[in-house]
């Protein structure tokens, strides 16, 4: 470790964070040592920008399970960072102002063991709009039909009002005409990556997959969430506002997903369900064997339990019964621990040790959120579903590609699916279409479907595959129900989205044309009320190399 | 500038179209019995150079478009397809393919192996050649990977999935060569601390190489000469193949096909092309051609581009999707490519994506999915559009095809239905239901160039 390079590193992150004093301690220092060269790689090397830097003192600080926030403003000129939270059981290594900051906040949740998910409620902090009316345009309400030159109103941060023309406008309001445009509601993904990788090949941007451990329920994709990456504004412009960011899929347990909308001042105002599901992958990719294109997540020349579906389900069965098992001695131990403080004797002494990845899975068992399964073979699915029968839980379903043999049974467990990538192959031997049908053979077994994008690369196209399984036999508005209020109902959130009603959050979309087709240009995009700017990277590497020139006249 | 272009294009055009075509003489040849003409009957006829033929139709002798236009009357004994409501237009040419490999993507154990030749990998039962023509695919340039600076020599195959593997070979289509450059050789090699670990490393191994095909190309022309003018003592240089095969880019016998996505690494390699006297015919992924459109465009050299994948590794980090259309307009000659066993089943849907960013007109779109791709394989006399004389390659669309909903219903290749969607089953006419291949990437729905795991 050059220690030159360590300080010029600590110094250009804190000064240019302007960090708190409460990270400045000696425990911080050698972590972050620790963190810009643990094995001699250069996360910070000579030419390291400052992000690198931020990135090192984030490692640092999350081998001090501490969860370092950016609350930033776009419209001031130093960022100021916070530690926020400290959480997680003891931090012993950590100076005593630390702990209290620590305690304070543990105090401030007030917990029994799950109430520490951090959830928002989008709408509570909704801004002051001012009023805007979109009129002229064709209005895809979604819930209650097509309003040719119709009228949205929108006021701080919500839809307040929505009809044909003729719709009262408020005074002051400002007008957008969208005469010859569709408007429709901002669209939902129900899975994606966004702001957990950057370059996929660039290690140091990448936080998909925690692969030590398969059992990863208490990794939190908002502790990896960054809300300020290049790719959200690529997407959002695409008519996308909402999205479920989901951990990679390393792992069977691989941490809680996100809900989050594609605009906000930083990423508080971003998240808008926290922990809001628990993905449960059960294929090949979480087998930890060694088999060249069986994608295992051992490393190369390696195999280590669970190697087959024996081992994964033995193993998930067994994190879940240690979970009930933890929460019955907890429980037990409150219990006793009661009853001693009324005796005024004792005390404390049967204090259990928090285990917070057993803990991350009480709210599942309850079946207070969904675990969403992920698995796309028959028989993979069935095996999945009897493990989650066995615990009662909450069941989303994803993926469901290869199990075309099992439709009429996934109909029957009346359970929702997001269903993709319709672009999966089919098996050899299978018609072409095998995959692309699949949400028109679900929706006709009366499944609730929702569409995903999944990958990164791809986050900005979910609307056409909506539009492909149109092609392969999904009614039209059934399609776009997948991209909308389906979503919302799935993820609990069809009271504040997915239709253009008065009372919901207005995201709000117009477009020249389709909105699942290929052709569309998004126009103008509004999330909670608040215009967004169509500008990206991309656009201003467009502008900056000159745009678009005009085609030749003929 | 655009008539300088022009000038040094059409220059261009006339040297390539004196390449010996060469390589891939197929069995496909023979005359099989003489089939009868087909007339395809009051479609919209997207003819991709000659505009939009709405109730048109299309005749088909000899597995050669005969006639296009409107009131075409059926010869006698001809069969009549009737394509009202629908979309006829060429096959789709997929000018970047790994389809049918077997995996057999990079002899990834040098940077420089321009002596392999996809033929011996080509294996014509793989599905995914299926899914492509169910997405009307006709043609495709089957490439070496981009593990390598130099990598290996190129098949070109019409899709006639059912034929045996020389019946698949398109008769007579040029031969091409796949060179690479950037992230994957470097980190395929330096990771085994190996050169090149670097883009310096990168070119100078092609420098290198190009020197020593320079060097051997001497000695065979001086050896040549000599036996010319009857010395008996001549002693002939010993033939090394992979040379040779570099000999023949420099001989402008083969057309280069670059794998490259940064603008100063286009400036190199177009540089080095200048340097040794051959010709780029393709830089493939291209993000980058924005920023040197002028220049690719005044150098002939065409793009194979996708519209709108970006930021999976570095190199493809400044990536935007009016990439296509700005390079059009600067006079550059666009075609889509799938590089994907996954995008090639709908690249008609990537065309539509063009007129979205960038705004060009159907007939541009449709190019770059059939007419440029068929120029960089060098079969655009043969293939590419629906022209009196050209092979009768032909995808039949339920709707428009640059759209998200259209799907193919029928495709045509030399006059004779390979797919057809109405069919029960696979909808494959000559598929003798023996089991497919599924010689799928590891990690098998990225494609090759994602950058990620090994390099393909």
């Amino acid at each position: 470790m050059n220690p030159t390079l360590l300080k010029k590193c600590s110094s250009r992150f804190r000064e240019g964070h302007g960090f708190s004093r409460a990270v400045n301690s000696p425990a911080f220092n050698s972590a972050l040592a620790a963190a810009v060269s643990p094995t001699g790689s250069n996360i910070c090397n000579d030419d390291a920008e400052p992000k690198n830097c931020a990135l090192a003192a984030r490692l640092a600080a999350k081998s001090h399970r501490i969860t370092i926030e950016k609350r930033t403003s776009a419209a001031k000129a130093v960022p100021v960072w916070n530690v926020l939270t400290a959480r997680l059981k003891s931090c012993p290594s950590l100076n005593r102002q630390l702990s209290l900051v620590a305690l304070v906040m543990l105090a401030v949740t007030a917990a029994p063991s799950q109430t520490k998910q951090k959830t928002r409620i989008a709408t509570s902090q909704i801004e002051a709009t001012a009023p805007i009316a979109i009129r002229g345009g064709k209005l895809l309400t979604i819930t209650h039909g097509v309003i040719e030159n119709g009228v949205v109103v929108m006021e701080n941060g919500k839809i307040t009002a929505i009809g044909p023309a003729g719709t009262t406008i408020p005074r002051g309001a400002t007008v957008v005409d969208a005469t010859g445009m569709t408007v429709y509601p901002g669209l939902i993904d129900s899975e994606t990556n966004l702001g957990l990788v950057e370059v996929e090949a660039d290690q140091n941007s990448n936080d998909l997959n925690e692969p030590s451990d398969e059992i990863m329920p208490h990794m939190h994709v908002a502790d990896a969430f960054h809300s300020e990456t290049q790719r959200i504004p690529v997407v959002r412009v695409n008519g996308i506002t909402n999205a479920i960011v989901a951990p990679g899929t390393t792992n069977s347990l691989p941490g809680q997903d996100i809900f989050i909308q594609l605009d906000g001042k930083d990423r508080d105002q971003m998240i808008v369900v926290n922990d809001i599901a628990l993905p449960l992958n059960f294929s090949a990719e979480q087998r930890r064997r060694a088999m060249p294109g069986q994608g295992g997540g051992g490393a190369a020349g390696t195999t280590r339990f669970p190697s087959t579906r024996m081992g994964l389900a033995a193993q998930l069965r067994q994190a879940f019964i240690d979970a009930q098992d933890y929460e019955a001695k907890q429980q037990s131990a409150a219990n006793r621990k009661s009853d001693s403080s009324n005796n005024r004797s004792g005390g404390g002494a049967d204090r259990q040790k928090r285990d917070l990845k057993l803990e991350a899975l009480l709210p599942y068992l309850h079946g207070q959120k969904p675990v969403v399964i992920g698995a796309r073979d028959g028989y993979d699915l069935e095996n999945a579903m009897r493990l989650a029968r066995e615990f009662n839980l909450k069941v989303v379903l994803n993926h469901v590609t290869h199990a075309q043999d099992i439709l009429d049974e996934i109909g029957s467990w009346k359970v929702p699916v997001i269903v993709g990538p319709i672009y999966d192959f089919p098996r050899a031997d299978e018609r072409y279409d095998a995959v692309y049908s699949l949400p028109a053979e679900l929706y006709k077994r009366g499944v609730k479907i929702a569409f995903a994008s999944y990958h990164v690369e791809h986050n900005r196209n979910l609307p056409y595959a909506a539009g492909y399984a149109v092609a392969f036999g999904l009614p039209y508005e059934e399609a776009l129900k997948a991209v909308t209020i389906n979503p919302a109902e799935i993820w609990g959130v069809a009271d504040k989205l997915g239709s253009l009603d008065v009372g919901k959050t207005a995201n709000v979309v117009i477009a020249n044309g389709d909105p699942l087709d290929v052709k569309t240009d998004v126009k103008q995009v509004f999330i909670e009320g608040r215009k967004i700017s169509l500008e990206n990277r991309q656009t201003r590497l467009r502008d900056q190399y000159g745009g678009v020139p005009p085609a030749p006249s003929r | 500038m655009a008539i300088l272009s022009w000038v040094t294009r059409l220059g261009f055009a006339a040297l390539i179209s004196a390449l010996p075509a060469s390589a891939q003489n197929s069995d496909s040849q023979a005359p099989a019995s003489p089939q009868p003409d087909l007339l395809i009957k009051g479609g919209t006829v997207l003819t991709v150079t000659h505009g939009v033929i709405e109730n048109g139709s299309v005749l088909i002798h000899n597995g050669k478009v005969a006639q296009v236009g409107t009131n075409i009357a059926a010869p006698a004994g001809a069969m009549v397809m009737d394509a009202t409501g629908k979309y006829v237009m060429p096959g789709i040419i997929d000018c970047h393919s790994h389809l049918a490999l077997d995996n057999d993507v990079n002899e990834a154990t040098s940077p420089v192996t321009p002596a392999m030749n996809m033929l011996d990998a080509f294996v014509n039962t793989d599905k995914g050649l299926y899914h492509a023509l169910a997405g009307g695919v006709t043609s495709l340039l089957l490439l070496h990977g981009s593990a390598n600076m130099i990598g290996g020599q190129a098949v070109v195959i019409k899709n006639k999935f059912g034929l045996s593997r020389d019946q698949m070979l398109f008769p007579n289509a040029p031969r091409s060569i796949k060179f690479a450059s950037g992230e994957n050789p470097k980190r395929v090699y330096g990771s085994r601390n190996q050169l090149p670990s670097t883009r310096m490393g990168n070119f100078e191994v092609q420098r290198e190489a190009l020197q020593q095909a320079k060097e051997y190309m001497r000695d065979w022309d001086e050896y040549n000469a000599k036996v010319q003018k009857g010395d008996k003592e001549a002693r002939a240089p010993k033939r090394d193949l992979k040379l040779e095969a570099l000999a023949d880019v420099l001989r402008g016998k083969l057309l280069v096909q670059i794998h490259c996505y940064r603008a100063d690494e286009f400036l190199t390699e177009m540089q080095m092309a200048r340097e040794f006297g051959y010709h780029v015919r393709a830089f493939h992924h291209a993000l980058e051609a924005y920023k040197v459109a002028d220049k690719i465009a005044a150098e002939g050299v065409a793009i194979a581009t996708w519209p709108d994948w970006w930021g999976f590794k570095d190199e493809a980090w400044d990536a935007q999707p009016w990439n296509a259309v700005m390079s059009l307009r600067h006079g550059v000659r666009v075609a889509l490519k799938s590089d994907s066993n996954d995008v090639v089943r709908r690249l008609n849907q990537d065309a539509g994506k063009v007129i979205r960013y960038g705004g060009a007109t159907q007939e541009e779109a449709l190019k770059m999915i059939t007419l440029n791709p068929a120029w960089i394989i060098g079969v655009d006399d043969r293939v590419g559009s629906l022209e009196v004389g050209k092979d009768a390659d032909i995808s039949i669309w339920d709707k428009d095809p640059l759209s998200s909903y259209a799907k193919v219903e029928k495709t045509i290749i030399d006059g004779e239905v390979y797919f057809d969607s109405s069919l029960p089953g696979l909808g494959l006419t000559h598929w003798k239901n023996a089991p497919m291949s599924s010689g799928e990437f590891e990690g098998s729905e990225m494609d090759d160039e994602m950058g990620i795991g090994e390099a393909h």
